[in-house]
């Protein structure tokens, strides 16, 4: 069974007649070619990396059927910067080494985007909300103080850079 | 030795390989395509030991799309897989599984591959895979080590007569003596369960041939130039036939990515026999029925002491569950044979017995993880001094200060080299930062108010990579460092390293130290590695070798440039002066007695590279070299000091860990922002392994954690703040001073935490002896010790 589908990824339309079985996943690195978005746990849903934002909310894209997201808006990592700048949460992760080997990477960082929309403080509110994406590397203390630096950020911007920030 | 003024090692660098990280752009295996590229999988056995009596493929290999179903008939013309080779050389007595690629007749284990299919796409493939039919005559299984010492045990390998792999005894000086001598005597039995690696990427590869090039394999590994020595004696290739790429990203190994295995060989001959391209990427379910699975041991050790505290001697009777022992290079046993040589670790201990027997049962085979072989030994032997304390009435710390090596370099009874490192130093780090002697106050306060707190401590000492002398035998392997450090046309420097880093920062820290030997910014420095075809030979990122061994290779070739360089700036300047009449910093080789006179290092590399005309008469053209660095020490090690605070609830079991100190080595940190990544991520594995994590089997061998939400790798919320605190003493053997770090790391964790929750029940005096620390066995302590 196969449908034609379209479907936004960072602003732009892409067009496939797809398998209804097509996962999200595949969809957004086999049909559009962005492998920004990782498959760490062969969709169990568990491990997170594949965490994309479909209409402004963050969900595994592993968990979801390319023909569900027909006509959403979605956002992977390769959607987060403006050119060569980089979003908050990027360069907190790059300031504060929240990252080593980078593959659950994209999945924090999707996740962290939703999160730093409406941002809580404390550390533990930090680590629930990046509780659904592991990471084998790091011990999360250094992606705690990447949040932290872009919390800062965040709430520093106007209201027209937040507009730029997070577009959805 | 440089002189320069150091302005980038010691620096905590953004890191260079980030940049592409954090935008999506990396590049690992998964998102390799290649045109008229195919996808492999592979129908595992259902049963851990069993006959196969019939496998039908007619209805997959019909299906559409699918292009290739292939069994173990296909390799009927192969050799048995484990070769000289591929086998440790240590000394005891060894056995050898015989195997191959897929399995022939029988299987061994639940997850043992017995069909591969190879399809246009992973959908029709998972389809495929569903078509095959195979019919099993189940075998008796046994599955408990020691059930596989038994005489009537089922077998493995009948033609062994047994189920042991390997049997070493290791000795040094009288044991029975020192323990008739002994004031007191401890004597314990202790279990560590099957726990280990699983990086967040799983394995996977991507071959391709062509008669005329030969094999192209891109692989998640950790050590190329290894694994393509070997295919190419399996798959009979010339060794100038196949080339081996780790991909520019690979998502974490921690050990696991280090053995050459089944798939990559099975994805090769599929290559070979459609001509194209056949791409295999592992599902995590596979990764957890296969890799990743390491410690599982039972130590049976007793320790002798003094009244004082001073230990005397140790005997250890290690039993370690090497599953079927079917894995190229480590064979099951390499990693239980180094924990047990690393066993006595950072204690003084004279007199050691150990007896170390490896036995092979129907579960996956034991594979490299983090802190290789010494996360149970570690835990055996912080736990018996632990209750030794106890006995004596001593403090832990003191114990543990008492018996610590207290003169370096120190060469253990059993021969281990300690290079440098100081425990006094350490221990007073973690004690501060703990405010010990007030916690004791408030432990005991809060024990009247029915609160239970405790601390804990662990020493050891740590690989800071590993010397020919040991790697030779145990892997076959050299030991030492390598890199390639080498001018661009454009004065740019290209840093060729042997290893293939995945996480562990060398694109920067290795840029740093080069940067400070030749003068230039790190950002001129851009370092390469993965491809056999471009790299020099080396035994891979393993054991911590990166700061040690790898780093120092790319110091010492870039020191090696400076007479060349030196020479064309004094020709260039028309100046008579000798080599070391030269400095390189801010980019310029200056004369030393007259600083104005100076030439930009970006002109020297185009003389050197552009227009060799302008070199000095005679001069060979070109400004490169390759260094190996072997240190002139059997070992190098850092030491280290852990403590974990916590408080359990008896109620539950349940514990929080309140604090947990990290006091780690590093020598001479390159980049102590990387060295404290690399700190936190070892104790968060040690701590997910010691709490959360294990591979469970049930009685007929039937993997029972074959999904995240069964193998439980921790969260941000399981998982306490990390405090780390450098307490660095410089190698003597590096040319920089610096320390690996990692490595060993998670060995720390189970017995910092094990000591912290029994102290944190003095009043119900348990004993843990098992891992994991699950609230339920903690539970079950405390109603056991109620009912005493």
């Amino acid at each position: 069974m196969k449908r034609e589908i379209t479907i936004t990824i960072n602003g732009e339309p892409y067009t496939a007649t797809v398998e209804y079985r097509l996962l999200l996943v595949d969809f957004i690195r086999e049909v559009a070619g962005l492998t920004g978005t990782h498959v760490g746990c062969s969709v169990e849903g568990r491990c997170g990396a594949c965490t994309v934002i479909v209409d402004g909310k963050a969900v595994k894209s592993c968990m979801l059927l390319a023909v569900q997201a027909d006509g959403a808006q979605v956002m992977t990592i390769e959607g987060l910067a403006r050119g060569d700048q980089l979003h908050p949460i990027q360069d907190g992760f790059w300031e504060k080494h929240g990252l080593q080997c980078g593959f659950c990477t994209p999945g924090l960082l999707m996740t962290l985007y939703e999160f730093l929309k409406t941002p809580k403080h404390s550390d533990e509110e930090i680590r629930a909300a990046m509780s659904g994406v592991l990471c084998r590397c790091t011990g999360y203390v250094h992606i705690v103080e990447a949040v932290k630096h872009a919390i800062a950020k965040v709430e520093a911007m106007t209201p027209e850079e937040r507009k730029v920030w997070f577009p959805q | 030795m440089p002189n320069v003024v150091n302005p980038w090692v010691g620096q905590s660098l953004k890191r260079k390989e980030d940049r592409r990280l954090i935008i999506g752009d990396g590049q690992y295996l998964p998102d390799l395509v290649l045109p008229r590229m195919v996808i492999m999988g592979l129908v595992r056995s259902i049963h851990a030991h069993a006959k196969i009596t019939k496998i039908d493929t007619a209805k997959a290999a019909a299906l559409p799309g699918v292009s290739a179903v292939i069994t173990g008939d296909e390799f009927a013309t192969w050799d048995s897989i484990l070769s000289d080779l591929s086998t440790p050389n240590l000394p005891g007595e060894t056995k050898r599984p015989v195997y191959w690629p897929l399995a022939r007749g029988e299987v061994k284990y639940v997850g043992d591959p017995i069909v591969a299919v190879v399809a246009r796409d992973k959908y029709t493939l998972e389809d495929a895979l569903e078509l095959v039919d195979i019919d099993y005559d189940p075998l008796p299984v046994v599955v408990d080590p020691e059930q596989a010492l038994q005489p009537d045990a089922p077998r493995l390998y009948p033609e062994w007569g047994d189920n042991v792999l390997y049997h070493q005894h290791i000795t040094a000086g009288d044991a029975s003596a020192a323990f008739a001598q002994a004031d007191v005597v401890l004597s314990e039995r202790f279990r560590c369960h099957r726990t280990g690696g699983q990086p967040m990427e799983t394995r996977g590869c991507l071959a391709t041939y062509n008669p005329a090039e030969g094999m192209t394999l891109w692989l998640t590994t950790q050590r190329p130039h290894i694994q393509r020595h070997l295919l190419a004696e399996y798959l009979k290739i010339p060794h100038d036939k196949l080339r081996v790429i780790m991909p520019k990203d690979m998502g974490g190994a921690f050990g696991t990515k280090a053995p050459l295995y089944r798939e990559e060989m099975i994805a090769c001959h599929l290559a070979m026999k459609l001509r194209r391209p056949v791409k295999w990427v592992e599902t995590r379910r596979e990764s957890l029925m296969n890799v990743g699975q390491g410690r599982d041991q039972i130590h049976q050790i007793e320790l002798a002491l003094k009244k004082d505290g001073t230990i005397l001697a140790v005997r250890d009777k290690i039993l370690a569950d090497c599953g079927d022992a079917r894995t190229a290079i480590y064979v099951g046993f390499a990693m239980p044979f180094l924990g047990a040589m690393y066993l006595i670790n950072g204690y003084d201990i004279p007199v050691v017995d150990i007896d170390l027997t490896c036995v092979v049962t129907n579960k996956a085979s034991l594979t490299p993880s983090r802190a290789f072989g010494s996360f149970a030994g570690r835990f055996a032997i912080d736990r018996i001094v632990e209750l030794a304390a106890n006995a004596l009435k001593m403090d832990p710390v003191q114990i543990r200060l008492k018996n610590a090596i207290k003169t370096f370099p120190h060469v253990s009874a059993v021969g281990v080299n300690v290079d440098s490192g100081d425990f006094p130093g350490a221990f007073a780090k973690a004690c501060t930062a703990l405010q010990y002697e007030q916690f004791r106050t408030e432990q005991a306060e809060a024990w009247k108010q029915g609160r239970y707190l405790g601390v804990g401590f662990c020493m050891g000492v740590e690989i800071s990579g590993v010397p020919s002398e040991v790697l030779v035998p145990m892997e076959r392997q050299p030991g030492f460092g390598v890199a390639t450090v080498q001018f661009d046309a454009h004065g740019k420097v290209q840093v060729a390293e042997g290893d293939s880093p995945h996480g562990q920062g060398h694109e920067t820290t290795i840029a740093q130290a080069v940067a400070d030997e030749l003068g230039i910014s790190p950002e001129d420095v851009y370092v390469t590695y993965g491809d056999t075809h471009s790299g020099p030979f080396s035994a891979g990122t393993i054991g911590s070798r990166g700061a040690s061994y790898t780093l120092s290779a790319a110091v010492l070739a870039a020191r090696a440039l400076r007479p060349k360089m030196s020479r064309i700036a004094s020709h260039l300047l028309r100046v008579e002066a000798a080599e070391d009449e030269f400095e390189f910093r801010d980019g310029h080789v200056f004369l030393t007695r007259d600083p104005t006179k100076r030439v930009p290092i970006k002109q020297i590399a185009e003389v050197a590279l552009l227009s060799p005309t302008a070199l000095p008469p005679g001069m060979e053209a070109g400004l490169e070299h390759t260094s190996h660095f072997e240190a002139q020490v059997a070992g190098m090690h850092s030491c280290n000091v852990h403590a974990a605070m916590v408080e359990v609830f008896p109620d539950t079991g349940a514990f929080k860990i309140l604090r947990y100190v990290a006091v780690d080595d590093a020598g001479a940190p390159i980049n102590p922002m990387v060295v404290r990544g690399q700190v936190h991520g070892g104790v968060a594995m040690g701590i997910g392994n010691a709490c959360f994590e294990e591979f469970l089997y049930d009685e007929n061998g039937q993997q029972l954690t074959t999904t995240l939400m069964d193998y439980h790798l921790p969260s941000a919320l399981d998982l306490p703040y990390i405090e780390t605190i450098e307490h660095n003493v410089p190698s003597p053997h590096t040319p920089l001073g610096s320390k690996g770090k990692g490595e060993g790391t998670p060995g720390m964790v189970p017995a910092a935490l094990a000591n912290a929750i029994e102290d944190a029940l003095r009043p119900f005096n348990v004993k843990i002896t098992q891992l994991p620390l699950t609230p339920e066995r903690i539970w079950k302590l405390i109603q056991e010790a109620k009912r005493k």
